[in-house]
């Protein structure tokens, strides 16, 4: 007689990589194998599971289509599984498990759009908060600006792609063949700020000294020391960041 | 305070119906873990919330995990419902979670003194985290362990009374359960204290046959009550007087108006019930 913790280790074992072994002798196989009774269970959890990371990941299923989409995703769920029942966080490391997974190899941009689809996924679950007045930065003594950090709205998230993954992502999704035509795979690396707004979540290119000031201000780095290295249109670019409410507060 | 009166679970494909619409139904219940984020969901319950009783529905805390509960999941399930304020908050008779992986799925436990006492431990765990009673679903099975010496009935209504937990009677699972298992699902609903059932789910199911000829009864929520479920609900009435009833349906989502038809078919039973209940 197993203790409980013991037969959830060993049903974790069926769920996860199809070893019945140890459970098996715990279950009652009458009509139904006990290998066959599990296979219900493991089926529907990793269904689940692939439903979840399709919904995620729409533009990297458009552009591997559904059967793929499964098999990389079923693969990744026996050895990713969620660590909590709130699957809206589930699937952060499938960027990555696509970079090296072996028979995406040829589609060198998928990982990037995958790091997209997940940036906007942050981004639509992050938790609310209140967007940072302008005029409590306008309260602010001017002498003490340069000891000022911000702190980001929790749904900011910075992106550094070698391909025009936003670009990729919207043409699929939007099923825009001329769109998709005109993408150009070697148009160079792309920076995005990627965040929830009151009008929803927007992805926004940044040139690379934009995004260097933007993606620092956001880490709460003082902006005094910021200003030393910044772009000549700093005071523009921080009040954008004001105007979109992708600050929350300021602090000195 | 949620009406003892037919409501529906809500699901994100309704959203914008009864946003728009304000169907008259009694009450909704929504999926705990559709709503642990920020952003639109949340606006949603927030409007909804204004004009329905709510009840909170958690599908991944795992009560029966030999590992305890998940301490950042309970955490988000507390701030919810302090935000919520719902009428009733109900969780699984089950597990997902163990050695840190969870599973998406509701897993059957064995009823054993041992399993009993954990899910004890966790359910009083979640209701000290909540600062209220929560309610505890039977979960409908495909399997059953070898070792699992205390008849389903009599685990969920030990647990129930060890911890004080109401019971949430989900008439289909019984009956689902009951036809895989091959026991008599109205001994289940007579062993149940009914002041201990505070709410009722019903959903359709599908039976699943193969080539051979064998079949599984698989909780799908995904087609109307079946009529078996329906008699059993009748008889689940008489048992337990009116209690809310909600109907769930998950797979396959039919318009609003399907759904609020299986609701009013509740309501009639329940009306029904309270005109037998007079003449007795």
């Amino acid at each position: 007689m197993p203790a409980l913790l013991e037969l959830q280790r060993a049903f974790a074992a069926s769920m996860l990589h199809e070893e019945d072994d140890a459970v098996c002798g715990a279950v009652v196989d009458d009509g139904f194998a006990a290998a066959e009774r599990l296979r219900i269970y493991r089926n529907t959890c990793r269904s689940t599971l692939i439903e979840a990371l399709c919904m995620t990941y729409p533009a990297v299923e458009r552009l591997v289509g559904r059967d793929f989409f499964d098999m990389a995703a079923s693969r990744y769920a026996g050895a990713h599984p969620p660590q909590s029942g709130y699957l809206n966080e589930y699937g952060g490391e499938f960027p990555e498990f696509l970079a090296a997974f072996e028979p995406a190899s040829e589609l060198t941009y998928l990982a990037d759009v995958a790091r997209f689809e997940w940036a906007l996924g942050v981004a639509a679950n992050a938790a609310d908060a209140p967007v940072l007045d302008p005029l409590t930065l306008a309260a602010v003594d001017p002498q003490d600006h340069a000891a000022l950090r911000f702190e980001p709205h929790p749904s900011v998230s910075f992106l550094s792609l070698a391909y025009p993954a936003d670009q990729i992502a919207d043409a699929v999704l939007a099923g825009d063949e001329a769109a998709i035509a005109q993408v150009d795979l070697s148009s160079g690396p792309v920076r995005l700020v990627v965040h929830r707004g009151p009008d929803g979540i927007a992805a926004e290119r940044l040139e690379p000294g934009a995004y260097e000031f933007v993606s620092r201000l956001c880490a709460g780095e003082v902006l005094g020391r910021l200003l030393e290295s910044a772009p000549a249109d700093a005071p523009l670019l921080l009040a954008a960041q004001l105007r979109k409410g992708r600050l929350t507060a300021c602090r000195s | 305070m949620i009406p003892a009166a037919a409501g529906i679970g809500l699901r994100f494909p309704h959203h914008r119906a009864v946003l728009e619409e304000r169907p008259a139904v009694a009450w909704l219940e929504v999926h705990a873990e559709n709503y642990m984020g920020g952003g639109k969901p949340l606006m949603v319950l927030d409007a909804i919330r204004r004009d329905y009783p709510v009840a909170l529905h958690g599908v991944g805390l795992s009560l029966g995990s030999a590992d305890g509960l998940n301490e950042r999941h309970l955490a988000r399930l507390r701030n919810l419902a302090q935000r919520v304020d719902p009428g009733l908050v109900s969780e699984h008779l089950s597990w997902s979670a163990t050695g840190g992986a969870h599973f998406a799925d509701l897993l059957p436990l064995p009823f054993t003194e041992e399993a009993l006492s954990i899910v004890c431990r966790n359910v009083e765990a979640a209701q000290e985290s909540l600062g209220r009673r929560i309610l505890v679903e039977n979960a409908s099975s495909y399997l059953r362990y070898r070792h699992s010496p205390i008849p389903e009935w009599e685990f969920v209504a030990a647990l129930a009374e060890r911890t004080g937990c109401g019971i949430l009677c989900d008439v289909n699972n019984v009956f689902v359960s009951a036809c895989n298992h091959g026991f008599d699902p109205r001994r289940y609903l007579h062993a149940l204290l009914a002041e201990r059932v505070s709410e009722i789910h019903l959903a359709g199911h599908q039976v699943r046959k193969f080539e051979d000829g064998r079949s599984i009864r698989i909780d799908d929520h995904g087609s109307r009550v079946s009529h078996e479920v329906w008699a059993l609900y009748a008889e689940a009435l008489a048992l337990f007087g009116r209690v809310p009833t909600l109907i769930e349906w998950d797979t396959d989502v039919p318009p609003l108006a399907v759904l609020l038809d299986e609701a009013a078919q509740a309501q009639c039973l329940m009306s029904e019930e309270r005109k037998h209940a007079r003449l007795a």
